[in-house]
This record gives structure tokens, C-alpha cells and sequence, in this order.
């Protein structure tokens, strides 16, 4: 007799072609991550952290160890601020951009999501020596200044920011929402206030975000402007303690997932998030 | 009293041009339909008497009052537009409102009103809802509620039924015809669909390539069109290649004789197209232009025959009254006549 398979068997084999590429994604991630784990909260040299000293000698020691660098602080706050900053400067620029693209402009899209992935182009230490050259020589004092960081910051995030904001604009039908509004007898303040930030919140958030971890992993140029930045103190801190370096990484990517984390739960719609707390509304509740 | 005045509004954009001059008036309470195929002007014409688009020349009055040069959010247009257009982050309550709270009207007085307005449209159950829990059809009820809310001078409507299924559009499509009604707003209606054009409209501009090619009653419209464009646009028509004779009063297609119901004006012995609509042709026993029948589309009241003229590759079609069950089949000979007194003639 021929054994044929039933619905569910066939379902479940189905599922496990999709079920091995997520087994192998993960551990694909995972792995990089536990090692990473091991060689900073193990007291073990490198060489001997094999399966059998897996349980050996855990300790936050090199945590500990970072938080009583003197650079640590002063380049985090730096590079804090450098992201607030960039963030900032981000939206200003780029929201009216992009909103008079969509309203005015539709057919500049293409050049104008061609230009934001020119940084993808031009490799950052380029952009940065060439960008050196020009102000050590012409205007020293930008060259010096302690936020000159921020304009490349916004130009090397655009390709994300731009895109981010972008696709914000397109799920809303940005054009019909202001004319909409427009009519109904607000003004551009208003319009701007009620109706797209709201609505843009999300990817306003997501660009801001995607803004700052480009900043707080920017090396190339921090380095060729000699500028003391987290990156770059990271990158010195691990050549003179390497287990705290690797500490440092792991709690970087630690805060990043928490921060990711936030994001998400922050961006979830509105709507969506009142839908489960909101009672139906009783069909007669309204005859007053 | 004409309420909505367009005075030769010239727009164009680029090389192309959206409006040649229009001129237009909508009488107080009156519903226009601007009709005509994309790229004809009927949204641009919209656009412009809401303030969204500036005409490079010519003045848009409403009231008695120029409002050319005033911006779209002082100029009290009431539009719904084709795209939905409900504010996600509002509900429908708060949607209805917007305008009034824009206008500094207080909350309980605006409270009062939207809950008029969604009993207009019979949506009071769904106050609290958000714009993606309703169907494509509450989207649009509630942007008409919104629209009317700010009591505005005109109600401008851009294709406001093109993105619903064929029945929700037809209720709809009475809805609003009702709801104008009641509260006598002027209003302009862009369509591209001539049969909701000739459901809903107190008039209709007919539109083309940026010009008005006619403005009338839907009847007059669909009766006696003034041009070959509307003919063809409204409703379908048969065409014949002929010869005019008679001072004009009559095109002679292959020695069938029509009779015109308005001379044409052209050379006797030129070469015309006249255009007649189906309903004005019939299946006759003696005279007419001999055929064949081709096929019989049965519609319930009545049955289009298709009939191949002799001596042509040439197709018509007659709308006949029931059905022609068990007397023709397709295959049989026939003749055809034709009614020229609603016909167009043009030079061909």
C-alpha cells in the first residue's frame, strides 16, 4: 500500500526547509556574539577558551575595568552629542526637503535619492582627507571647531535617513493629507503640527536613530580630522586592553539592541496601540 | 444666482496646456460634473477653484467675491478627494472636527456638529474608530462629513467614487446626490465616468484637451451633442462614411438617405462621418442598408443585435426593445434604418 502523507505531515515538512535557514541565520549571529561574551567576561588567555573551560572563571572584571578609563566618559559624552546634534540638524534639513520633493517636485525623487547615496560612493576617508586638505588650509578655525564633525555625520547617514524619511511620506500620501488639511482652513503650522508630524513620527524616529548609531560607529573620519570620539577611543582602549576592549564592544551592541528595542516599542502606531484598550463603542451610545 | 464662477482660467504646465480658458458657472445649490478622459483639465479646473493650483490667467469668483489670489486654507472649500484621505492619526470623530477646531470652534459646539454631520452619513456608531478600521466607502462618508462640517461655500468632489466596487459606488454615488440636495451646496464633480456624470448631475461640462466642448442638462447632453467628441464619449454610436446632399439636410450612406434633425453646414457631395446612437437605429423590413446578423447581446429590458452591413466590413448596433429570441438569429439577413434627427455629422 502507498503510504501517502497526510495534510500535516506535509505542512511540517514544508516548514522545515525555512525552519534550517533560521536555525543556521541564528547561529550564523549568535555564535560571533557568545565568543565575544567569552573573551570578555572570562578570566581565560585567549588561546585555552575551548569546550572545556566554558564554565570557567566568569567575571565582570573587564567591565568594571572601562568605567574607570578617563576617556571613557568625555568621549562618550562627545559622541553623544555629536549624535544629538547630527539628529538634529538631520530633521531640519531633510524634512522640508523632502516634503517639498513629494508636494512640488514628484519627478526630482530620483535625483534627489540619487545625491543621499553619493557617501555609499565616495569612501569616508576620502571625502574626509579631501574636505581636510581644503579647510586646514582655507579656514583652520572650522577645522578646529569641535563640532565640525556634524556635516560629514549628516552626509554620511543620508542614504538611511533620507530613505527612512522618504518612505514615511509615501505610506501616508503626504500630498492629499496637506491639501486635505489645507482646505479644511489650517495653515502650514498647523498642518505641519496636527497632521504630518504625527503621522511622520515613526519614521522621524527611525531616521534620528539610524542617525545616531552612524555617529556612534564612525571611525574613518573622527580619525582623519583627529578627533576624540567614542569609536576612536574604543578602537585605542582595545590596543592597550584587549579583554576591555572586548568588553566595551559587548556592552555597545548590549545598548544598541536595548535602544533598538525602544525604538520599536516607541514607533508602533498609534492606533494600533490603543486598538486592545479601547472598548467597542455601543451603537446607541451616541444619541445625545 | 451664479455662486462658483470660472472666468477664463488659463493653466499650463510645462509645455502642456491644462485649461484654455475656461469659463464656467455654478448656479447656487446646482451640481456640475466636470466629465471628460484623463489629461482633459477636470481635475486642474478643481485644483484651481480649491486653491491648491494658481491659473496663469483669467479669476475664480465665488459669491460675488475674486478669490483668485486667496491661499486654499481661507478660501472655505469643501473637497473630498479621490485618494483616501482620512487623517490616520485622528478618529473619525476627531477627523469630522478638524475643521471646526481649526476654526476655533469650542468643543461641545463641535462636538454637537460632527455628530450631526456622521448622522448625515449615518456613521454615528463608528465615531471612535480610526480611519484603517473602516471600509473604502465609511472612508469616503466620513471625508464627505468632514468636508461639509466647516459649512463650506462649495463642495468640490475629485473623483470621489473611482477607488469603490461597482455597488458601494452606485449607493454612494446617491448618498451624495441626496446629501447635496438637502443642504443645496454648490458643487463640482470631476468624473471620468459618463454614467455616473449623467446619475448625478444638475449639469454637465463635457471636457476636452483642456477646453469645455459642451455644458448642458444630462438629457441635452446625451440627446443632442454638439460635437463629435461628446457623442463618442457619452454613451457608444454607430459610424457611417457618407456624402452630404440636399442643402445638408440629408447624408446619403451608400443611397439610404438619413435625415438630419440640424443641417450640416458642409459642401453638398463632401465626405462626412455621421454619428447615431444605437437607439436610434432599427431593424426594418423594407428600405435601409441591407446585413446580416452578426450577434444579439440580450440585457434583461432590452438586446443589442450587431448587424455586418453588405458590401463592408462595417459593424452597427441596434438596441432592440426585449429580445428577438425565435425571430433572428444570428446569420439572418436583415435591414437597417437609421433616425438622423439626434445624429452628429462630422467632415471625415
Amino acid at each position: 500500500m502507498k503510504s501517502a502523507l497526510t495534510p500535516r505531515r506535509r505542512a511540517r515538512l514544508s516548514r522545515l526547509g525555512p525552519n534550517l535557514v533560521l536555525i543556521a541565520a541564528a547561529l550564523f549571529f549568535a555564535a560571533p556574539i557568545l565568543s565575544t561574551a567569552r573573551q570578555a567576561l572570562q578570566k581565560v588567555p585567549m588561546p585555552l577558551l575551548t569546550w572545556g573551560t566554558a564554565t570557567d572563571k566568569w567575571t565582570l572584571e573587564g567591565v568594571r575595568r572601562i568605567f574607570d578609563e578617563e576617556n571613557f566618559w568625555p568621549t562618550l559624552q562627545t559622541s553623544l552629542q555629536l549624535a544629538l546634534a547630527t539628529v538634529v540638524v538631520t530633521l531640519v534639513l531633510l524634512v522640508p526637503t523632502t516634503l517639498y520633493v513629494h508636494l512640488r517636485l514628484p519627478r526630482a525623487r530620483s535625483l534627489v535619492e540619487f545625491l543621499t547615496v553619493l557617501p555609499y560612493v565616495v569612501p569616508p576617508v576620502a571625502l574626509a582627507a579631501g574636505v581636510a586638505a581644503f579647510y586646514r588650509a582655507n579656514a583652520r578655525w572650522f577645522f578646529n571647531w569641535s563640532w565640525s564633525l556634524v556635516p560629514f555625520y549628516v552626509i554620511m547617514a543620508l542614504p538611511f535617513t533620507y530613505r527612512s524619511i522618504d518612505a514615511g511620506m509615501k505610506a501616508i500620501d503626504v500630498r492629499t493629507l496637506v491639501d486635505a488639511s489645507r482646505s479644511l482652513g489650517a495653515g502650514w503650522t498647523r498642518t505641519f503640527t496636527r497632521v504630518l508630524l504625527p503621522n511622520l513620527a515613526s519614521s522621524l524616529v527611525s531616521a534620528a536613530f539610524l542617525t545616531a548609531t552612524v555617529v556612534l560607529g564612525e571611525f574613518t573620519i573622527a580619525v582623519t580630522l583627529a578627533k576624540r570620539t567614542f569609536p576612536t577611543f574604543s578602537f585605542e582602549y582595545f590596543g592597550r586592553d584587549p579583554q576591555g576592549g572586548v568588553a566595551l564592544a559587548l556592552l555597545t551592541l548590549l545598548a544598541t539592541t536595548m535602544l533598538l528595542l525602544g525604538l520599536t516599542v516607541l514607533t508602533r502606531p498609534k492606533a494600533q496601540r490603543s486598538r486592545r484598550s479601547r472598548r467597542p463603542h455601543p451603537p446607541t451610545g451616541m444619541s445625545s | 444666482m451664479t455662486h462658483l464662477c470660472f472666468r477664463r482660467v488659463r493653466k499650463s504646465f510645462g509645455d502642456t496646456v491644462a485649461l484654455e480658458g475656461l469659463d464656467l458657472e455654478v448656479r447656487e445649490g446646482e451640481l456640475i460634473s466636470l466629465l471628460g478622459p484623463s489629461g482633459c483639465g477636470k481635475t486642474t479646473a478643481l485644483r484651481i477653484a480649491a486653491g491648491f493650483e494658481t491659473g496663469d490667467s483669467g479669476a475664480v469668483v465665488v459669491a460675488g467675491t475674486d478669490v483668485t489670489n486667496v491661499p486654499a486654507h481661507k478660501r472655505n472649500m469643501g473637497m473630498v478627494f479621490q485618494s483616501y484621505s482620512l487623517f490616520p492619526n485622528l478618529t473619525v470623530r476627531d477627523n469630522v472636527g478638524y475643521g471646526l477646531r481649526t476654526r476655533g470652534v469650542g468643543r461641545a459646539e463641535s462636538r454637537r456638529q460632527v455628530h450631526d454631520m456622521l448622522e448625515l452619513v449615518q456613521l454615528t456608531d463608528h465615531a471612535d474608530k480610526y480611519a484603517h478600521q473602516l471600509s473604502g466607502g465609511q472612508q469616503q462618508r466620513v471625508a464627505l462629513a468632514r468636508a461639509l462640517a466647516i459649512r463650506p461655500a462649495v463642495l468640490l468632489l475629485d473623483e470621489p467614487l473611482s477607488a469603490l466596487d461597482a455597488k458601494v459606488r452606485t449607493s454612494l454615488r446617491d448618498e451624495i446626490r441626496r446629501i447635496q440636495s438637502e443642504l443645496g451646496i454648490s458643487t463640482l464633480f470631476v468624473t471620468h465616468d459618463q454614467e455616473e456624470a449623467l446619475a448625478i448631475s444638475d449639469r454637465i461640462a463635457v471636457m476636452s484637451q483642456g477646453t469645455m466642448e459642451q455644458l448642458g442638462t444630462p438629457t441635452a447632453i446625451y440627446r443632442n451633442p454638439s460635437t463629435a467628441f461628446v457623442a463618442r464619449f457619452i454613451g457608444s454610436m454607430n459610424e457611417l462614411a457618407g456624402t452630404v446632399a440636399d442643402n445638408g439636410r440629408v447624408v446619403d450612406v451608400r443611397g439610404l438617405h438619413i435625415r438630419l434633425g440640424q443641417p450640416h453646414r458642409g459642401d453638398v457631395g463632401s465626405n462626412v462621418r455621421v454619428l447615431v446612437r444605437p437607439e436610434a437605429t432599427k431593424l426594418v423590413e423594407t428600405g435601409g442598408l441591407a446585413g446580416s446578423i452578426i450577434s444579439q447581446t440580450f440585457q434583461g429590458a432590452s438586446t443589442t443585435v450587431a448587424v455586418r452591413l453588405d458590401g463592408s466590413e462595417q459593424l452597427v448596433d441596434v438596441h432592440v426593445v426585449g429580445s428577438l429570441e425565435g425571430l433572428r438569429r444570428a446569420g439572418d439577413t436583415v435591414s437597417v434604418d437609421f433616425d438622423g434627427s439626434g445624429a452628429v455629422v462630422e467632415p471625415a
